[in-house]
């Protein structure tokens, strides 16, 4: 119960330590990596694959939890259902050269749209283990200082960087408190006789409402008991602000940071030559 | 009712970083129509305990007997290797057969949390306080009976039954909760720190109510920091610390030994220690009569022999 996809795990490992700012970019430059179209289909699943093993190694450096991850997955069928019908239905997802797999009634199915989906549901997992790893390993302050940082360049244009961060940084801090809260008014309700495992239709979004509303009240209520703490403390958003927490680049953020470049550009060379390993290696498969 | 826990163990957290034992081997029995009072640090387990007690956690091993009904979480062993192991299998199993029936405990057992208050959530008083009894079967007539007989014994009175809880002041709405809970008529009502956050007239006559409730035949089990609570009300005194039991005994034992007070970081009530201030300074008054200050003044009108109002 109390253990939660992406949550940040207080282990003390290589991923953990090395400079929050490096994190957000590598996370960025893994996005865009996995975005970016390889050529043919089966070159794209080939290095989808390769991401996914370079991910799962990281999974295991940084401790998190695999299996989390994978029941989290669990509640995603129905999308994936969803997603495969609606592939189908729509003519644009097939190329017309695509092989037809079968036929339903007077439909279609194309291997493109099967291959479409297999895509979508590759990259919401690859999306899902990165960001997974970059939350669990980063704390929440020091993700926030990150995103301030990465930002900064648009305070030249008078972008409020500093209150966008603050902003981020109060809605992080009350993922926890939103959670406790949830499980403590759950408990109180579960007292009073709700369950939340069996029982009709009816009866469940009954006890969603019973512990919804609750949890409305009290969130308007300590965001605005927090407002005026910070304000009392004397917090002035267009302030200039010193920083508690100092950061030193070590040699261990360098080598991640030429690791990281080097993976993006060897992903960019792969993006734009597109070689094709299956016709270089004779191969024939079915488009 | 009695409640009997044998022998449980709890951690939160288990196997990740942040795993903490909460409870450590507790051995507890709770007798028909009890008054009991459970002392403890913060983070001793009283919480913990009190979760356990209808069912809202389970214990990672041990077996509790709750008015008769047992959730037995004893361990189940294998043979691995020669050696014997805990069978996992088994344990998650038992765990999953047990969560399904604990809904029957919670009826038996009524537990008001700490703040209860935020768990009000209907559009009135009365429709909330029925929320309990509806879920446990009784009809709408059944339960808007039983609302306002629970609603009238906590001292709301019924102009306030079609107001919205959230517009009630915070004493008020804390009794609305508590009715909500004792409209389902439990045998034991739990209470998790009920005067935390209440001024001193709030907190009297939520007292005063718990006597009510517990005259009418009801066992009371409540965790406080409040000695004096303690001393006036409760039959029996359990202190925790760090998720083990080291004293059950009267109040007045506990606090005349003062042995395990120091190491809780508990103090004994203002009202006793002048007491023994008394006797130490030659006025031989009976600690056992002594509850209250009222208690007292008519304590040592008794011991010097004159007429108690």
């Amino acid at each position: 119960m109390t253990m939660t996809l992406g949550k940040f795990n207080n282990y003390d490992t290589v991923i953990h330590r090395i400079d929050p700012r490096i994190k957000l970019i590598s996370l960025i430059v893994l996005l865009v990596s996995v975005f970016l179209s390889y050529g043919t289909p089966y070159m794209n699943l080939v290095v989808y694959g390769g991401i996914f093993v370079l991910l799962f190694v990281l999974t295991l450096v940084a401790h998190t939890s695999f299996f989390l991850l994978f029941r989290s997955l669990k509640a995603l069928w129905i999308m994936i259902l969803f997603l495969l019908v609606l592939n189908i239905f729509l003519p644009s997802s097939a190329t017309e050269e695509s092989m037809v797999l079968f036929s339903v009634g007077s439909i279609d199915v194309h291997l493109s749209t099967i291959i479409n989906v297999c895509y979508i549901l590759l990259r919401l997992i690859l999306v899902l283990m990165m960001t997974n790893i970059f939350t669990s390993t980063t704390k929440p302050m020091d993700m926030t200082y990150s995103l301030e940082w990465l930002f900064y360049p648009l305070s030249l244009v008078r972008f409020p960087v500093h209150k966008l961060a603050m902003t981020i940084s109060l809605a992080l801090r009350f993922i926890p408190y939103l959670f406790d809260k949830t499980n403590q008014i759950m408990k109180a309700q579960a007292s009073r006789g709700v369950d939340y495992r069996q029982g009709k239709f009816k009866d469940k979004v009954k006890a969603i409402v019973s512990t919804i509303i609750p949890l409305f009240l009290s969130s308007f209520q300590v965001s605005g008991e927090l407002a005026d703490a910070m304000e009392a403390r004397g917090y002035d958003p267009d302030a200039r602000r010193t920083r508690y927490r100092a950061y030193f680049w070590s040699l261990r953020d360098t080598i991640a940071a030429l690791v990281v470049l080097l993976f993006l550009a060897g992903m960019i060379v792969l993006a734009v030559l597109r070689p094709d390993m299956f016709a270089a290696m004779g191969l024939v498969l079915p488009k | 009712m009695p409640i009997e826990i044998k022998n449980i163990f709890y951690t939160y957290d288990k196997g990740s970083p942040n795993q903490k034992e909460a409870l450590k081997d507790i051995n507890l029995l709770f007798e028909d129509h009890c008054y009991t009072a459970l002392i403890g640090k913060t983070g001793s387990g009283k919480s913990t305990l009190i979760q356990h007690l209808n069912g809202l956690l389970l214990p990672d091993s041990g077996s509790i007997d709750i008015c008769g009904q047992v959730i037995d979480m004893t361990l189940v062993y294998k043979e691995k290797k020669g050696q014997q192991v805990v069978d996992e299998k088994a344990m998650k199993k038992k765990h999953k057969k047990k969560l399904k029936e604990v809904k029957a405990l919670r009826k038996r057992v009524g537990l008001v949390f700490q703040f209860p208050e935020y768990q009000l959530f209907e559009t009135t008083v009365l429709e909330d306080v029925c929320y309990g009894p509806k879920n446990f079967g009784s009809t709408a007539e059944e339960s808007e009976k039983k609302a306002k007989e629970a609603l009238s014994l906590v001292g709301i009175p019924e102009r306030y039954y079609s107001r919205s809880p959230f517009e009630l002041s915070g004493g008020e709405k804390r009794r609305v909760a508590i009715a909500g809970i004792l409209a389902m008529n439990p045998d034991v009502l739990v209470l998790d720190e009920p005067t935390v956050g209440l001024d001193c007239r709030g907190e009297e006559s939520l007292l005063a109510l718990l006597r009510k409730i517990y005259d009418s035949g009801t066992s009371i089990i409540l965790s406080t920091h409040n000695m004096d609570v303690v001393l006036k009300h409760c039959k029996k005194a359990v202190v925790l610390e760090n998720g083990e039991i080291v004293s059950i005994s009267t109040p007045l034992e506990l606090f005349a030994s003062g042995k395990y007070l120091a190491d809780s970081a508990i103090e004994p009530p203002k009202v006793f220690s002048f007491a023994q201030e008394l006797i130490k300074n030659g006025l031989p008054v009976d600690l056992s009569r002594v509850k209250d200050c009222d208690s007292l003044a008519d304590e040592i009108i008794r011991v010097r022999g004159g007429k108690t109002a």
